[in-house]
């Protein structure tokens, strides 16, 4: 039954950088590297060994202090990083939102760029010419639509950008921060969009550091600190966690 | 390879904008827009064809079209490399943030550049029964060797977009090679310019088959050897073979190095 299988799957992910200090770009940095033999470089566990299951139909907030790992994951899910060790398995589409217009370019028209967008996240030409409307409509950047983007705003080209995540009907939807830009307005319409997301049956996971978000919009909460799952479990558990985290004495401590 | 293949046509639409907004991105703002595709040849074609009839005379007649028939397929492959070399760091902000094959860079880089090679074989083919050259059926053997060129390039722009991505020492290093491989390469000169006890070196060029083939048909109005034109695909197979083997190999290593 595929309804009962969880829609994301993470094993034992460990995921692993190479900071390197004085990174040789140029040969030339790269033979007098070679001849001082110096390793300049340290590597560093961005997630480690972490496994959770999401459920089909889901909303799972994902919390923690900066640096502590939650883009990361985010980025491991929607598939732009190779875990180092473990497994990640994704059932469905999915429309990672992880920085807002990251596929625009500033000299094509908002139409263009909704477009390439769509094709950058997978879809055919068919789908978004189907969904053209209704993202135009819910942008509402009006007659800029047939602009380039770099003439919009920033707060329309964000409305286009989170117009075309959510529009094209995804099955899981990943958001990295980026609910607070914009204005009033608007934050309620991606709310509002959001909570019909969810209605549907469809599986939301979002970076925040918004706890009102978390406790009206998540069933779940994942709270990472230094990699490790601190806790897993409902909202108010990890976001009371995470409060005693941010207490003086325990950054003071770290 | 099969893997070339499958993503190639799964992919196939957002290459094709790529490409497509490569070309948009180059004429926007132009008044006359993507005309300069065509006009863009037709110009240095005038130019080269004056100069070469009137200032610097060759003992070869039609110079221009005999230089034209192979140097708008060099520009194909060097620009292809020029644009590809760079595709995977310029888009890394996107490689962080969205997950695609990196295949698709490069692959863009060389469609959109196909188009340009296209639009300027019409100029060409405008400027032969100008100069009063005769028209070869030949030029319908022509897509023969752009497949086989194609097909070298893309594998060419393959590893060097790959190597450019952990040293960008590379894109230098390739203007370099490019310009030494444009002299090595009977563009400028026939063949039979090289004496023939050093022929043998002109044969290790991998290129060459290839160019041959656009010479043979549009200027000499002939059509390749056999083994001639079998080479050509044997030397765009190994580049291609060799450039995916190791773009694939390291480009799950990219989004840490862009």
């Amino acid at each position: 039954m595929p309804s009962t299988d969880p829609v994301i799957r993470l094993s034992n992910v460990t995921q692993r950088f190479r900071v390197i200090h004085e990174r040789p770009d140029t040969v030339r940095e790269l033979f007098s590297k070679l001849f001082r033999n110096r390793s300049s470089y340290h590597d560093f566990e961005a997630v480690k060994n972490v496994s959770f299951d999401v459920p089909h139909g889901q909303a799972v907030g994902i919390i923690g202090r900066n640096g502590s790992g939650k883009s990361t994951l985010l980025k491991i899910i929607a598939g732009v990083y190779r875990p180092s060790k473990g497994t990640v398995t994704v059932n469905g589409t999915l429309a990672p939102l992880i920085e807002l217009g990251a596929g625009f370019h500033h000299e094509l028209t908002g139409r263009e760029n909704i477009l390439l967008n769509g094709l950058l996240m997978g879809y055919s030409k068919r789908d978004m010419m189907e969904r053209q409307q209704d993202i135009i409509d819910f942008a509402d950047v009006g007659e800029f639509i047939d602009a380039p983007v770099k003439q919009y705003s920033s707060g329309m080209y964000m409305r286009l950008a989170f117009a075309v995540a959510i529009e094209v009907d995804p099955q899981i939807l990943v958001l990295d921060e980026i609910l607070a830009v914009g204005d009033m307005g608007f934050q309620a319409k991606c709310f509002e969009r959001i909570r019909r997301f969810r209605e549907s049956g469809k599986t939301i996971l979002l970076v925040t550091h918004s706890m009102a978000v978390v406790e009206e919009h998540c069933d779940r909460a994942i709270l990472i600190d230094h990699g490790n799952i601190i806790v897993d479990g409902r909202a108010d558990e990890a976001i009371a966690m995470y409060r005693t985290l941010l207490t003086p004495e325990v950054v003071a401590a770290h | 390879m099969t893997q070339l293949i499958r993503d190639s046509y799964r992919y196939r639409e957002l290459i094709w904008a790529l490409a497509i907004k490569e070309l948009k991105i180059r004429y926007k703002r132009s008044v006359l827009g993507f005309m300069w595709a065509l006009l863009n040849p037709a110009f240095m074609m005038l130019v080269l064809t004056l100069v070469f009839s009137t200032i610097m005379r060759f003992a070869i007649q039609h110079y221009a079209i005999f230089l034209l028939s192979v140097l708008l397929p060099w520009t194909f492959f060097s620009q292809s490399l020029s644009y590809a070399v760079e595709s995977i760091v310029t888009n890394g902000d996107l490689i962080k943030k969205v997950a695609i094959p990196k295949m698709v860079f490069p692959m863009a880089a060389v469609v959109s550049n196909i188009i340009n090679l296209l639009l300027s074989l019409i100029p060409l083919a405008l400027l032969v029964p100008l100069l009063r050259h005769p028209f070869y059926w030949t030029w319908f053997y022509l897509p023969v060797p752009l497949l086989a060129l194609a097909i070298f390039t893309l594998g060419m722009t393959f590893f060097f977009a790959a190597a450019n991505v952990y040293y960008r020492d590379v894109s230098h290093i390739l203007q370099v090679v490019l310009s030494a491989w444009f002299y090595l390469t009977p563009i400028i000169y026939p063949l039979d310019a090289i004496p023939a006890r050093y022929q043998w070196i002109l044969k290790l060029n991998p290129i060459i088959y290839v160019i041959n083939g656009f010479r043979l048909s549009v200027y000499y109005g002939q059509l390749p050897k056999a083994p001639s034109i079998v080479a050509s695909f044997v030397c765009a197979f190994i580049s291609l073979f060799v450039g995916f083997s190791i773009f694939r190999k390291y480009q799950n290593n990219f989004v840490f190095y862009v």
